[in-house]
């Protein structure tokens, strides 16, 4: 049988491969390119080579510095080859430190040498396959200045794989600092420009793109670099706005607009700049369209949400651009998860702020349908997408009252949340709750059914700050002009020691939210009798809490405020009458240097003087012996008090017999 | 690549005008226009004694040629002899990744080791060879599959080049192949273009045919590229 060498076994072969380890380099460079030849093309070789243990030799043969240069050239091209093989080869190539090797490879061999081609090319096919080697590549100014050096000078092939390798491996500002201190943004300004009237190509231009997005990614600092860096008469911003235009190759135009979008949203550019409102925004509406293929909308549309999120009037401008709304509402449509999750982000940065951009998005083509669907989609982003979409139309009054009822969208949203959601599902689901339940509603009652308080009760309890606000939010809201045996069961479900634990938490939103749900509990007369009938001791206490501890002027406020609802009850008025404690600090805060104290303070003394109720000449009493009435005196000589003059005239006309 | 794009890319305006492809005298094409468009052909397809012919005969300038021009020569060589180790060999000499990117071709290539056995009548080794390393690409894309089948397929004929897919075995399939190998190549190296303008041009002629009869227009249609044959409209 003739000998075929291109079809060799590996296993059926060990003579070539026993020829790696010789002493004799011929044997060895032989035994490498016949190596080499079997396991380009073919993972099942390039398996065969990793399990049966050859690639320490190979690293060995890599680095050797004082072997034939061709024996290091073939040995990392193998490696290279090896490493465009299934994910499992590149995970092991890394665990036996291939990556670490080629780094150190291109710190030593000059640049411009095969050698260094060689490693650059495997390194990058390593660094594409995720989880990347990071910390491979150590964040050194020698190193990184030497990579740099070779975006400049370096062969075609060998800048590509430089910024595409920096491209991955520059994830925090860590990274993005040292690589803006290495110069990057003057090598990526030359590899975007133009030579003459010739636009860069795609394959100098993609990565390049992708570098700068990832270094100004959230980076102030890299990012006003960037704008401030030129490369001929042309900085950065004006570059990109070249490429955005419509003669462009689709993804140069879409990384182009995706990195003005970037170094907008670092704070670099400001949101009425020309680049942003006339480069990004109309070129990624028009990717959104449906001419263009399902990949580019998906990014387009992401990368637009992000541009829009916060600013109004790009919010304004992007929704009447370009039938932008037909188009994500069609993009919602398309099949893949990266596209739906895409449009729903849109639409929920597009309805942020704007009444009548919501009312729009919800009149376009049954979009509530697909919120629905999409919370009902089997990928966990689209379902998060959706919700966040939800969350954004959720603040329209109107439509929690019309649509948001026609489709009981309360329904999977519950359902999300009750099956062990993710913080960032939870967060954001949560805050649509605390819109769902704003208003009165009839889904109220079903969604009690299912254990609405019960969830939120949890989320009180939850480690994160935000799901603890909007947890107690969404039991205030719930709270508020409730029913009494809703009342009863936040009150029994929270938990007094619980309630008290969210009265000393470190966020001050939360103590005041949980002060919130106490006064709405505590509204109409019926229920603050009620209630306090029950949960006096713990309600007195909790006040106490407030007033004696150190919180905010605004905290304290709140607390006055419900001593204020309980002084209008009927029997409750004795809880406070009985407590010295309590009306010794009335006095104080009549007098308090902080306005809205005293005002505060002056609505629980007026409702506890109030005439015309049982027992209030005893009140009055009582109360006029504490200094009560010497403190409504003084504060109405109060020059700095003028404005609740008012206010003490009519409490103090109570004390009739008194005065 | 040494010739710029004007010579295709027609920059003039389209005029309004109808004119007559037969008497289209008063349109110069210039001599030299013609000869860098054959010799763009020449020197893009790898035919380089050719290309140094033309240059004496047509007092042209010494062709650019492209640094991987003699490789790329005996790749082809190779390729079309049916020595396809040793071409693959050379093309990963040349550009190691390029056989791992594009399995495709890759699959190309053995497969014509494959037919090289199937011609040669050894069987037995054909299917080996097909057990042993085409089967993974046959198993990884639809496309492989079907062109493995189709190659396999000449075993059960007695005369593989009586049957039904003796296209397989003739000539114009490893030239096609070899082709394809070839632009690959130049695609690694500058990255962007790889056919030869000539053949841009003619897919240019019959991209606008294809848009005017797709719009009812009554026009003189070349019918036959190879001649030229220009059919006046009925």
């Amino acid at each position: 049988m003739q000998h075929l060498t291109i079809f060799m076994d590996i296993e059926s072969s060990r003579s070539y491969i026993d020829e790696l380890y010789s002493s004799d380099v011929t044997k060895v460079l032989e035994a490498l390119i016949t190596l080499k030849n079997s396991v380009i093309g073919s993972n099942r070789q390039k398996s065969s080579v990793i399990q049966q243990g050859i690639v320490p030799r190979l690293l060995q043969l890599m680095s050797e510095q004082n072997w034939d240069p061709n024996i290091r050239l073939e040995a990392t091209i193998t490696i290279g080859s090896l490493a465009k093989g299934t994910s499992e080869n590149v995970n092991a190539l890394v665990e036996q430190g291939a990556a670490v090797a080629l780094v150190e490879i291109l710190k030593e061999v000059p640049i411009g040498t095969k050698l260094a081609e060689a490693s650059l090319c495997a390194l990058r096919s390593i660094f594409l396959n995720p989880p990347a080697p990071i910390s491979a590549l150590p964040a050194e100014m020698r190193l990184l200045s030497r990579l740099t050096q070779i975006t400049r000078e370096g062969s075609p092939t060998a800048r590509a794989c430089v910024v595409r390798i920096l491209s991955i491996w520059c994830g925090g500002p860590i990274e993005q600092e040292a690589l803006c201190a290495a110069g990057a943004c003057n090598a990526i300004a030359a590899l975007l420009a133009p030579k003459g009237t010739t636009p860069p190509p795609i394959a100098r231009a993609l990565p390049a793109l992708d570098l700068l997005a990832a270094m100004c990614f959230e980076n102030a600092n890299v990012s006003q670099v960037a704008l401030n860096t030129r490369y001929g008469d042309k900085t950065i911003p004006e570059l990109l706005t070249l490429l955005v235009s419509r003669d462009k190759p689709l993804p140069v135009a879409m990384g182009a607009a995706r990195c003005i979008t970037f170094i907008h949203r670092a704070g670099a550019l400001p949101a009425d700049d020309s680049r942003v409102v006339f480069g990004a925004l109309p070129c990624l509406a028009r990717l959104c369209t449906k001419d263009m293929p399902e990949d580019i909308r998906a990014t387009a549309a992401e990368t637009l949400a992000y541009l829009a999120e916060v600013d109004t009037s790009l919010q304004r401008l992007a929704a009447i651009s370009n039938h932008l709304m037909s188009s994500l509402a069609d993009i919602v449509n398309c099949p893949s998860a990266a596209a739906k999750q895409g449009a729903f982000k849109c639409f929920a940065s597009l309805g942020a702020n704007d009444e009548d951009i919501r009312k729009r998005i919800i009149e376009t083509h049954g979009l509530m349908v697909h919120v629905v669907n999409g919370m009902n989609n089997p990928e966990p982003s689209v379902r998060l997408a959706a919700v966040r979409c939800l969350h954004s139309l959720s603040r329209s009054v109107q439509q929690l009252r019309t649509t948001f009822q026609d489709h009981s969208v309360w329904r999977p949203l519950m359902q999300l949340l009750s099956e062990s959601p993710g913080t960032e599902l939870l967060t954001v689901g949560s805050s649509t709750l605390c819109n769902l339940l704003l208003e009165f509603s009839p889904a109220k009652e079903p969604m009690l059914d299912q254990g609405a308080v019960e969830m939120l009760c949890n989320l009180t309890k939850r480690p994160e700050a935000a799901l603890r606000l909007n947890g107690i939010w969404a039991l205030m809201n719930m709270a508020f002009q409730a029913e009494q045996k809703v009342k009863q069961r936040i009150l029994c479900c929270l938990g007094t020691e619980q309630m008290f634990r969210l009265l000393g938490d470190s966020d001050t939103r939360v103590i005041m939210k949980t002060l919130g749900l106490l006064r709405n509990l505590l509204s109409t007369r019926q229920h603050i009798d009620a209630i306090m009938n029950e949960f006096s001791s713990q309600v007195m206490q909790a006040v106490i809490v407030v007033l004696e501890g150190s919180y905010p002027a605004e905290v304290k406020e709140q607390a006055l405020c419900i001593l204020g609802n309980i002084g209008d009850g009927e029997k409750a008025k004795d809880f406070i009458m009985a407590n010295e404690d309590v009306l010794r600090k009335l006095v104080d805060y009549l007098a308090h240097p902080e306005s809205k104290l005293q005002e505060a303070a002056l609505f629980v003394a007026g409702n506890l003087v109030w005439k015309g109720e049982a027992g209030c000449a005893a009140r009055q009493a009582r109360l006029a012996e504490l200094g009560v009435l010497r403190a409504l005196k003084l504060l109405r000589q109060r020059p700095d008090a003028a404005h609740l003059h008012d206010k003490v005239k009519t409490a103090l006309a109570q004390f009739n017999e008194l005065t | 690549m040494s010739f710029d794009t004007a010579a295709i890319n027609g920059n003039d305006k389209p005029e309004r005008k109808c004119y007559d492809r037969t008497k289209s005298d008063d349109l110069q094409i210039s001599r030299t226009d013609m000869n860098m468009l054959i010799m763009n052909y020449l020197v893009t397809e790898g035919f380089k004694e050719a290309a140094l012919k033309f240059q004496q005969e047509a007092g042209l300038q010494e062709p650019a040629l492209c640094s991987s021009l003699d490789e790329r020569i005996m790749i082809r060589e190779a390729v079309q002899n049916g020595r396809i180790s040793d071409a693959i060999a050379m093309v990963n000499a040349l550009h190691p990744e390029l056989l791992d990117n594009d399995r495709y071709l890759y699959f190309h290539l053995q497969q014509l080791q494959l037919l090289e056995l199937i011609r040669a009548g050894r069987a037995e080794e054909a299917l080996a060879f097909a057990s042993a390393t085409l089967a993974e690409a046959g198993a990884n894309d639809r496309n492989a599959l079907t062109e493995l089948e189709r190659s396999l397929a000449l075993l059960a004929f007695p005369d593989p080049h009586a049957s039904p897919f003796a296209d397989l075995l003739l000539p114009s399939h490893s030239q096609k192949i070899a082709s394809e190998l070839n632009a690959a190549i130049l695609k690694m190296e500058n990255q962007e273009y790889t056919n030869p303008k000539l053949c841009s041009l003619l897919r240019m002629i019959l991209w606008s045919q294809s848009e005017l009869d797709k719009h009812n227009v009554k026009y003189p249609k070349m019918t036959d590229l190879a001649n030229a044959t220009i059919e006046q409209p009925k």
